[in-house]
């Protein structure tokens, strides 16, 4: 309900999301973002390796991510009905499905990894109109809980890819376990003291190294590459290996997934506000929830062409501001190399011939920074009893299943595939610690003031501002909650209160602060529209209908009611 | 609320310190009225140090600038805190008056 206040560019914004920047400029941010999205195309070609498909079926695999990529990314920027954040904020293929994604291409195959990424997408274009809602069940410790064990699973996958069958007296497998270490030393290195463009493509690099290094060594045979100069320069990605299948077994992995990529959509579309808003203030709900409803249709749209799931990056949003152009005109250029580079099937052989050291080195390199962002989130809160709890129980939980998965025995059959993953049993155990231990959570202050009385106003600033100092609320929430204690009192005043006395309440958790302001005497007006200057100019009631207006607008939701002569408004504000 | 009126050359530069609502607007709209009781007239109304504006404030702003409009007199307002631009913006006041960050500019504007 309140509005989003108008745009002023930061100063290190060179070309901000509304400007248009000269076409060179365009086109060669596009080309940036397009070698950084590049990087995670590793993930659909590993799951091609994975299933075991022949190199044509992985090089489509990578082809069709690389289509749904583009779509993805102006369905962000044109903002069609409930979809579009405006922003350039461009997805990737994500690690967030890529383990999901293992278990069903194990369980089912390629076109089951489709349907359940496809129903994925679905799933996060619905979670996309209720996302107040996920906040409270997804606080940051549980976001952050869910994307440190993606990090976990993703380095653990990572070390068995690079180390398969690695038998270390043999010549040859040696190989392959140094081969591995090279390449993650090589992207650490470049990642560490590199500079610029080698510090942003230090994986890229590195796995273009790594490829090399194996080349050298004799680990990609000649038939590989022979296969590679034989495909034709432009060709339709091969469709034989499509179809979408479904099992119920997968439905909570692919959900959790479905819920993380959400929340991380969500936090990319506000850090885009941020960046092009230098008196930004709150998060825009709106274009977030349009962002989130972008996202998900974007992972619906490549499941359906046989593609990989897909969820908006950090790195990409990283790029933008490190770059100061956060313009949505790049994201055509971005597009439009994505779907030409998509019908050239040697990009896509080149990557799923890659070498599983390399592969694996990649992984677990990757993972070591979803790991510290997960920390990041986890601990972005004062973490009290409750959170140490929920956190720690979760990890103890995860982890057992990573290093000892036969502790599912104790499941029935069925349960076990659905649970069989350290991401589901931890997420689970995080959400339902945090829904038992929420209990008793909120808590509740009151005051009685006279209104109309002198100083009534500031002593209700000064409660709610000592309030949120001790419940330790967000200090641009407790800003808004003061003016509109201020504002209603004085609007309340002129209007008359019965029995001269009104009471606030003030109730708080981490995701709300609701101020029940209550007397007796009428309610004042809060219309939608503002009333015009004349109207307010003209006389005291049009000032009031202003400030009913503003009130409206200022909370994130507003409630009157009326029994008798008692009158009852309820800001809400989300936290 | 306190007030401060200082004259800087031909332009009457007011400083506000405190609380714009339905108590002191009066106030500020009658030292604003003075202020352009002559044709021309310029003003500046700097609210660096302004904690708060409600909608009385604003109304007592828009009839001053109303009356800046007949009488060929200009108004600049200076000064704006992030938490008061917020209110300007979500009151749909920000384009309806001429507004500098400091009052430097705001004097040069008035000029």
């Amino acid at each position: 309900m309140a509005a989003r206040a108008a745009r002023h560019r930061p100063p290190n914004i060179l070309y901000g999301v509304e400007d248009r920047p000269p076409l060179v400029v365009n086109v060669l941010s596009g080309l940036q973002h397009v070698g950084l999205m590049s990087v995670f195309l590793m993930y659909p070609a590993l799951l091609a390796q994975a299933a075991g498909a022949p190199p044509d079926i992985g090089a489509s695999l990578v082809s069709m991510t690389m289509i749904a990529l583009a779509i993805g990314t102006l369905l962000q920027v044109i903002r069609m009905g409930p979809v579009g954040s405006g922003y350039l904020c461009q997805p990737i293929s994500s690690v967030v499905y890529f383990v999901p994604s293992l278990l069903a291409v194990k369980q089912g195959g390629l076109t089951l990894v489709f349907g359940m990424t496809a129903a994925a997408g679905l799933l996060e274009v619905v979670l996309a109109r209720g996302l107040g809602r996920l906040r409270a069940l997804f606080p940051a410790e549980i976001s952050g809980l869910v994307v440190l064990l993606v990090g976990i699973t993703t380095g653990s996958v990572g070390l068995r890819t690079a180390l398969d069958d690695v038998d270390l007296s043999s010549t040859a497998n040696s190989h392959q376990l140094g081969l591995a270490l090279a390449t993650l030393a090589l992207m650490v290195a470049l990642n560490v003291w590199g500079r610029g463009p080698v510090r942003m493509f230090c994986m890229l690099l590195g796995m273009a190294g790594g490829y090399v290094a194996a080349w050298l060594l004799g680990a990609i045979g000649d038939s590989e590459w022979e296969r590679v100069a034989a495909a034709p320069a432009i060709a339709l990605p091969a469709l034989g290996h499509l179809g979408l299948s479904f099992d119920a077994t997968l439905a909570i992995p692919f959900a959790i997934a479905a819920v993380a990529a959400s929340l991380k959509a969500m936090g990319n579309v506000t850090t885009c506000q941020k960046l092009n808003d230098a008196d930004w203030v709150r998060p825009d709900m709106r274009s977030i929830g349009r962002g989130v409803a972008a996202d998900g249709l974007g992972s619906l749209i490549s499941g359906l062409l046989g593609g990989h799931g897909l969820n908006s990056s950090t790195p990409v949003v990283g790029l933008s501001n490190a770059t100061g152009i956060t313009s949505r005109s790049v994201a055509w250029p971005v597009a439009a190399i994505l779907l030409g580079l998509a019908f050239v099937p040697r990009i896509g052989l080149v990557l799923s011939t890659m070498p599983k050291a390399v592969v694996g080195a990649a992984l677990v390199f990757s993972s070591t920074f979803i790991i510290v962002n997960g920390i990041e989130i986890m601990t972005s809160r004062l973490l009290d009893v409750r959170k140490t709890l929920v956190i720690g129980t979760a990890i103890v939980f995860g982890l057992a299943v990573e290093m000892n998965p036969h502790l599912l025995r104790i499941l029935p059959t069925a349960a076990r595939a659905a649970l069989g993953s350290s991401i589901v049993v931890g997420t689970l155990v995080g959400l339902l610690l945090n829904l038992l231990l929420r209990i008793g959570v909120r808590r509740t202050a009151t005051i009685e003031v006279e209104p109309g009385a002198p100083g009534t106003a500031e002593a209700l600033e000064e409660f709610i501002e000592a309030q949120g100092a001790a419940w330790g609320a967000r200090r641009d929430v407790i800003e808004r909650a003061g003016f509109n204690l201020a504002q209603s009192i004085e609007t309340i005043a002129s209007i008359g209160v019965v029995n001269g006395v009104l009471e606030v309440a003030a109730s708080f958790d981490e995701f709300r602060l609701d101020l029940r302001v209550s007397y007796d005497g009428p309610l004042p007006e809060l219309p939608d529209k503002r009333p015009t200057n004349e109207e307010i100019i003209a006389s005291e009631e049009g000032e009031r209908r202003l400030a009913g207006f503003m009130l409206r607008r200022l909370a994130d939701r507003v409630s009157a009611s009326q029994k008798g002569a008692r009158s009852v408004i309820v800001f809400h504000f989300d936290h | 609320m306190e007030m401060h009126e200082e004259q800087v050359g031909a332009v009457t530069a007011l400083a506000v310190k405190g609380r714009l609502d339905s108590t002191t607007a009066p106030l500020l709209g009658a030292r604003l009225e003075s202020a352009m009781a002559r044709p021309g007239a310029s003003v500046v109304v700097d609210f660096v140090n302004l904690e708060y504006v409600s909608s009385a404030g604003f109304r007592v702003l828009l009839i001053a600038s109303k009356r800046a409009d007949e009488s060929a007199s200009r108004l600049v307002l200076s000064g704006l805190s992030a938490k008061v631009r917020h209110l300007f913006d979500l009151g749909g006041f920000l384009d309806l008056f001429s507004i500098t960050a400091s009052r430097e500019e705001a004097l040069k504007a008035a000029s």
